[in-house]
Order: structure tokens, then sequence, then C-alpha cells
């Protein structure tokens, strides 16, 4: 289904995207500029910058695809992920942008060896595990641009992967994070726009809110409680608690998230944006996954078939605006939106698991006396490596976009809220607590993973969870049974029980 | 109402309304210039 106009409407798109990444790279005269755009951001441009790496494909695929699937006891999830921009702004961001400010750092690492004092082990390991589990995430990210570019175009699975991934690759190498952050808040525009006005189309098309949830009803009563029970239920109430604090801390610290607040120019721009952006993006995921329950009817009714593959509900937006609009040129701006959504985490994804590379692995461990110039090249490399690689993971599609990008998420939760939280708020967590913590959350992060992935045996609560409780007994145990970090280093990095002084 | 039960509105909707009143809560209090 090849429509030229849809065509077009694309290509500006990836044009558009490209442009900005030219002129962001005449901004680009060293790492600060590249990694943290300079300390330049402004309210709305951070604010977006925040909504637009927290909304990635499975915001809008994977949102609708879940509620398809679970209905209303996944509502949570619509709480839970635009909560986490608040979290992280409040919880890490207000510290960790002031004393990064006074000691230039360009990444979480750099508070980490400075926090910890340790500069080698510790960054090493949190800028690996960063760089493993960012890579997983951007894998399941492309897997969405792909669903799209093969549905809009009938293009092969390989196809689409490489155009998508060849637009967001040429803007991040050269532009940085001036490219990513300019590029997100035009997505992040799109974005909400688009949503406000197809999200509603696709409810209408199904008969309406209040004639989608009493459908739902009839078919199982379930679907319109807030949460499940009974024999095989998945979002029961412990369930559903796992899944909160998976989405919200675990965002919160996703290293291609916690990174932005580095990026700002005044502390000041974090009073409002936690309303704003838990607002605006609350709005557009409750759309989102109310456009999912609209399939459920949609599909009942015969109106929209979905297509004889693993992961079906993970089309089911797709296919509900192509039942709903009878236009080939709007189902060509519905496919720039997921792209636009997709790419504003796509970019920063790659843009994280670069400079992790090239600042925190090239320069601080294996070649400190590196000059600037080589570094801000081995970041361009490096981008371009996470692109090649993260493509060729994706070439074989994961069963269910969404479940993918949960595992990664899992894994960034278990492995770095903990030793940030305990960091930033407990005097009395050390470099070997941090290092216990990470290791273990990491690992049992892993393997609770497999255990409920192949169903090894079963897990009340999201695998996550569990990991997460090993890396909170590491954290404490091994803290107490080792020295206390130095009281300068401490007060240089405001440690302690408050969020503002 | 909306063709779903009282308690899935009343707990999704309460949550939903208290985390705005927090953030607002946080943005008013926010002093601009650390004391």
């Amino acid at each position: 289904m090849i429509d030229p106009l849809a065509g077009i409407l694309v290509a500006i798109y990836f044009i558009g995207m490209v442009a900005i990444g030219v002129w962001a790279s005449k901004k680009i005269n060293n790492m600060s500029d590249y990694v943290v755009a300079g300390r330049s951001l402004d309210f709305w441009v951070f604010t977006m910058l925040m909504i637009g790496s927290v909304c990635s494909g499975m915001s809008l695929l994977g949102v609708s695809g879940l509620g398809f699937k679970f209905a209303w006891p996944t509502i949570w999830e619509q709480l839970a992920v635009p909560l986490s921009i608040a979290v992280c702004i409040i919880f890490f961001g207000v510290k960790m942008h002031t004393i990064a400010k006074s000691c230039g750092y360009m990444t979480v690492q750099d508070y980490f060896a400075h926090r910890f004092e340790s500069d080698t082990s510790l960054r090493g390991m949190s800028a690996v595990a960063g760089i493993i589990v960012s890579m997983i995430y951007l894998a399941g990210q492309y897997t969405a641009i792909s669903i799209v570019l093969m549905w809009l175009f009938g293009l092969p699975h390989w196809l689409a992967l490489l155009i998508g991934a060849l637009i967001v690759t040429i803007y991040t190498v050269i532009g940085g994070l001036y490219a990513v952050a300019w590029t997100t808040l035009i997505q992040g525009l799109i974005l909400i726009i688009g949503v406000l006005i197809m999200a509603p189309i696709v409810i209408m098309a199904a008969g309406g809110f209040t004639q989608i949830n009493e459908a739902m009803a009839v078919v199982n009563p379930v679907n319109v409680d807030p949460w499940a029970s009974g024999a095989g239920a998945v979002f029961t109430p412990e369930y559903i608690f796992s899944f909160i604090l998976l989405l919200t801390l675990g965002l919160a610290c996703a290293p291609h998230v916690i990174n932005n607040v580095l990026c700002v120019k005044d502390v000041r721009i974090f009073k409002w944006a936690p309303l704003i952006g838990f607002g605006v993006y609350a709005v557009v995921m409750f759309l989102l996954k109310f456009a999912g329950f609209a399939g459920i009817v949609l599909v009942k009714d015969g109106i929209v078939t979905l297509p004889k593959v693993p992961n079906a509900s993970d089309f089911i937006f797709v296919y509900g605006v192509q039942a709903a609009l009878p236009s080939m040129f709007l189902w060509g701006i519905f496919a720039v939106i997921v792209l636009a959504a997709v790419m504003s985490t796509t970019d920063r994804l790659m843009l994280t698991i670069g400079t992790y590379f090239s600042w925190d692995i090239y320069k601080k461990i294996l070649k400190p006396e590196a000059p600037e110039k080589q570094v801000l090249l081995v970041s361009q490399i490096s981008v371009f490596v996470a692109a090649v690689v993260t493509l060729l993971l994706a070439l074989n599609p994961p069963d269910m976009l969404v479940w993918l990008i949960w595992a990664g998420l899992g894994i960034m939760y278990a492995t770095f809220a903990v030793p940030l939280l305990a960091g930033l708020y407990w005097r009395r967590a050390t470099r070997e607590g941090a290092l216990a913590s990470m290791a273990l959350g990491l690992i049992a992060s892993l393997g609770f993973g497999a255990v409920s992935y192949f169903k090894l045996g079963t897990l009340p609560m999201h695998f996550s969870f569990y990991a997460f409780v090993i890396a909170v007994v590491a954290m404490i145990v091994v803290s107490y049974l080792t020295s206390p970090t130095s009281e300068k280093v401490l007060d240089e990095t405001m440690t302690g029980w408050y969020i503002r002084k | 109402m909306f063709g779903l039960p009282l308690i899935t509105i009343a707990v999704v909707g309460g949550a939903f309304i208290l985390i705005l009143l927090a953030l607002l809560y946080w943005a008013l209090t926010f002093q601009e210039v650390p004391a």
C-alpha cells in the first residue's frame, strides 16, 4: 500500500529531522556541547526531552497492545509512566543538576565515581551495564519503526529498519544532544497533537468511551476492574504494585532519561516541569490506552482483523487507525506520529550509549590523556556502532515488543535505582555497597527475567521486583560491613535525607 | 458511570488527582533561590 502523498509526508519528516541535525552540528565545539548541549536547555525543550525520552514505541504501540490484551487492569501504566518524569526530576534531578553544574559532570557515572570514590570499578560497571540495557531497549524501539514502515509501505522488515535507523543515526551522530533535544521538541509536538486527534477517532469508531467499556464488560467482567483476580490472572494487585514501581523508578533512573537532568540551564526549570511533564504525558497515555480498549470492540465486531504474527496486539492502534480513517494520506500522518515517538527515544538511547563508551570507558578509564577532539570523534563513532549493533539485534523481532522493552526496563530498574537513591539520600552507603547492589541487581534481574520469560516458575510479581529487593539488601548489608565514605565527599555530593537545603 | 464500576473510577481517578495535587504543591513551594 504505497500512497505518494503519504510517502512525501514521511520524506518531509525525515528531511526535517536531518536538517535539525545539520543545524545542531554547527553548535558542537566540545564534549560538553555534544553530551549535555552546553547545559543550555530551557523549560520547554527540557520538558519535551523528558517526555520524548520516556515516550517510546511502547507508548504508542505497546501501550495500546497491552490495553487490548489485558484491558482496564493495565491502566496503572497510564499513571506510573508519566509519574517517572516527575520522580526523575524531583528525586534525582534537583540534587544531581546542582552537583553536576559545580563539578562539571557529563554523565551519571561522573556522579557515581565522585560519590562512591570509585573512578574505575563502579564507573566501568555502571557504564557497561548502561550500554547493555540501553541496547536491549533500543532493539525494541527499532521493531516499532519497522512495524509502521512495513504496514504503510509494505517494505521488507530489514529495509524498514535500515531506513528508520539511518535517519536517526545521521542526526544523532552529527548533532549530539542539541540535535536530540531539538528534534524531540518537534517530535513531541507531533506526538501530542497527533494522539489528541487520532486516538479519539479510533475510540469514536468503536462507538465511544462508554460503549467500549460496556462491550468489554460483556466479553469479561474483569476487563473493567482496576485489577484482575482468580486463576491465571496477570494484573493482580501485587503484580500491579511491582509494575508501578518498575515503571516509575525504572524509567526515572534509566540512563537515557536521568542524564537529561544534567543538560538544563537552571534548576528553576525543575519548578513546573514535573507537573507539566506528568499532566501532558498522562493525557496522551490515557488516550492511547483507551484506543487499545477500542481495539477489543473493533476486533470483536469484525471491523479489524489483526495480522497473524506473534506480536499481533502491538498492531492494534495501527489497524484501528486504518479502520477508522479511510485515507492513505491520513495513514501517512499517523506513520509520522509513530515514527516521531519512536525516534524521540531512539536518538536519546544512541547518544547515551555513545557517551557512556567515549566518556566513561574511553576517556575516564582506557585513555585519560586523550584530547577532547579525539573523545568527541570516539563519541560519534560509538553512536554509529551502537546503531549498527542494535540494528542487527532487531533483525530478529521479538514475540511481543512490549515484553522486550520491559526486560530492558526491569534490568535498568534493578541495576541503577538502588545505587542512585542510596547515593543521594543515605550517607552510610559505601562504594562496596554500591558495587554489590549494582552487580547483584543486574545478575538477579537477568536470572528472574529468564525465569519469567522461559516460564521456569511462577512469579506473582514482576520479575524485576525480586531483583530490586536483592539490590536493596545488598546495599544495606555490604555498606554496614565496610568503611563509610569520607565526610568531605558526602558534603561535596550533597548526600543526605533532603531534596534541597 | 462511563460503563465502569465505581471502584475503577474512584481508585484510578483518585490516584490521578492525588498525583496532580502533590506536583502542584511541589511547584508552589519550590524556592527558586535556596535558603
